[in-house]
């Protein structure tokens, strides 16, 4: 008889960082919301430094709305976040280098974008062609009903400027009596540009020229945004791992509205629709989850991810900001309510999806194609012959 | 649902698989129970029949619900509890089968078996008591993760294998009724098989990951 040695099956301890308290890492968490906001704000900062005759030449693509999409899709694929994407874009909005309208279909885009990474993920099962069908059907529903939201809300809002009339209107409403000359007091702001103003003193003090000091703003800003986006992530879903398993588990068996909730409730509290959407991928591979009650808690996903731009716009502190993220929220919301409550429509994604997932099953080299062809060759494409 | 998110931590995911895993050896005994019943002169009535599939078919929900929290928690917590969720995804096929063979035990008294007046009726009772504590024994040493009294367990369990094969062998070996043999040789079979199960699921306690189920590898023939 061997010795017991209970030790061999204690939980693995995982990296350090695995190892912080609770109230630790909601201070560090608090903490990377803050240089999360300073980094938009330097990000506006930075773009403001550089010029209208630098920017115009940069940003003059865009004002074809469907290079503009083409821009978002591609931005996203690229820094593999929509969080990232949407809150450069309301930080070249509350710098008016671009407007609300051109920053729409950019918008739109990120929300396209963002699908790839379940799409990835999902190739993980491609050698078990039963588990490959349901993961790859899960993954590219949220394309789908995505691409099908833009393809009918975006002449709609490039027609009527409807979802971006609305949102101004909530966006003014929002900033009530702070409004002034485009600008509002958000509870935030002033702490936010405390810290971007100790970084552009530290900047200046270097006696680079205005272009420079303007250059190193806007990296940091990236830098900053993309960085704390990932640790901010990282932690709440260490943070909120307890909460997410217990609302999925009662969420495994429900569909609709319900697990529409837990999307979103899951994604505002991770700050990534990619984490939500990836988790539920190999739930659905495995056979747990069914594609049906996994699609509703990709579309609240789709809304929860909003958070992000609605923060970055707060620290911002401009309405067009403020306006092109509450655009992002109102679109996704939009979106549902067309296709969702239709049960002939509902599922047109869902079924669009098992069709395509039967046709990489047989030929998995589709999927790399489609992969590929949709979140990188048509936006390279769309982007050189529109501009 | 959604209101599950915002409730406090309370019972962590693993902490509800493992009550789980407990409730399910507590199933089991009930359902070993009513099956010792049948054998013992309760005879194979409906409402035992009932209690046995109904209880068993509990035991086999509860598995899948565990698996499915096991999954789940694999995936959001990525490989954190890694050894944990397999030790317990080998644990819960070991406390579903101590049903599957208290529900082979029922059966026999459906074929006829009654030990009620048997000659033996004292030795076939006091293994009856022996494995029916066991799982009992078992289901304590889960819940509170007692790795001494798990091995303890394994000890005092292993003693009693070598013992139910020499009943097999004496039944195989009878010149008496055939149906009494058989009968004989399936009931001890079937109580070496529930404790082995017991033994398997004990060394999740006190095993290395790759060693479980394996409580000696100088003895053969265990299964």
């Amino acid at each position: 008889m061997t010795e017991p040695n209970r030790g061999d099956l204690a939980p693995v301890a995982g990296s350090p960082s695995s190892r912080l308290s609770t109230p630790a890492r909601t201070i560090i968490v608090v903490g990377l919301l803050y240089l999360f906001l300073v980094g938009v704000k330097l990000l506006e900062v930075g773009i403001n430094g550089l010029g209208s005759d630098f920017t115009d030449v940069l940003f003059e693509s865009v004002d074809n709305p469907l290079a503009g999409l083409f821009v978002g899709i591609l931005a996203t694929v690229l820094v593999q976040s929509s969080s990232v994407t949407t809150s450069t874009i309301v930080a070249l909005v509350a710098s008016n280098v671009i407007g609300v309208e051109a920053a729409v279909p950019m918008v739109m885009g990120a929300n396209i974008g963002t699908t790839v990474t379940n799409t990835i993920v999902s190739l993980a099962h491609v050698r078990r062609s039963g588990e490959f069908q349901r993961a790859f059907t899960a993954a590219t529903m949220h394309d789908f009903f995505n691409v099908i939201a833009v393809a009918v809300l975006l002449p709609v809002e490039l027609l009527t400027r409807a979802l971006s009339r609305a949102a101004r209107a909530v966006s003014e409403f929002l900033a009530g009596g702070g409004l002034s000359g485009g600008s509002f007091n958000s509870p935030i702001k002033g702490a936010v540009n405390w810290g971007a103003g100790l970084i552009e003193d530290a900047l200046a003090g270097i006696g680079a020229s205005d272009r420079a000091l303007a250059i190193f703003a806007l990296v940091i800003g990236i830098g900053l945004v993309f960085l704390t986006l990932t640790f901010i992530t990282k932690n709440m879903r260490v943070l909120v791992a307890a909460r997410i398993e217990r609302s999925l588990n009662a969420a495994l068996a429900r569909s609709g509205i319900i697990g529409m909730l837990v999307g979103t409730v899951v994604t505002v509290a991770v700050q990534s629709s990619s984490i939500t959407t990836s988790i539920l991928i190999p739930l659905v591979a495995s056979g747990i989850l069914a594609v049906r009650n996994a699609y509703p808690i990709t579309l609240g996903a789709n809304i929860g991810t909003t958070i992000t731009a609605l923060l970055a716009a707060l620290g911002a502190g401009k309405t067009d900001g403020l306006t092109i993220a509450v655009t992002h929220t109102l679109f996704n919301v939009a979106a549902i309510s067309l296709l969702y409550p239709w049960r002939r429509l509902r599922y047109v994604p869902v079924s669009l999806a098992a069709r395509l997932a039967k046709l990489a099953i047989r030929r998995p080299v589709l999927a790399i194609l489609y992969l590929v062809g949709v979140f990188l060759v048509i936006p390279i494409v769309g982007i050189v012959i529109l501009r | 649902m959604v209101l599950d998110f915002f409730r406090g931590t309370g019972r962590s995911v693993i902490e509800e698989v493992e009550a789980k895993i407990v409730q399910m050896l507590r199933d089991g005994r009930a359902v070993y129970d009513a099956a010792q019943g049948a054998v013992f002169g309760g005879g194979k009535s409906k409402k035992t029949k009932r209690e046995v599939r109904s209880t068993d078919w509990e035991i086999n929900i509860a598995q899948q619900e565990v698996r499915r929290a096991l999954m789940l928690h694999m995936t959001v917590r990525e490989t954190v509890d890694l050894p944990l969720v397999l030790s317990y995804m080998s644990v819960i096929k070991d406390a579903e089968r101590i049903g599957d063979y208290a529900k082979n035990l029922y059966d026999l008294a459906r074929y006829g078996a009654d030990f009620e007046d048997a000659p033996d009726l004292a030795e076939l009772e006091h293994y009856r008591d022996v494995v029916g504590q066991l799982i009992d024994e078992a289901a304590d040493v889960f819940r509170e993760r007692d790795a001494n009294r798990a091995q303890q367990l394994v000890h005092k369990a292993d003693g009693f294998l070598d013992e139910y094969d020499a009943h097999v062998k004496a039944a195989y070996n009878s010149t008496g009724a055939a149906s009494e043999a058989v009968a004989r040789a399936l009931y001890y079979r079937h109580l070496k098989r529930v404790t082995a199960h017991v033994m398997n699921l004990m060394t999740a306690l006190v095993m290395p990951l790759d060693r479980l189920d394996y409580y000696d590898e100088a003895k053969e023939d265990r299964t």
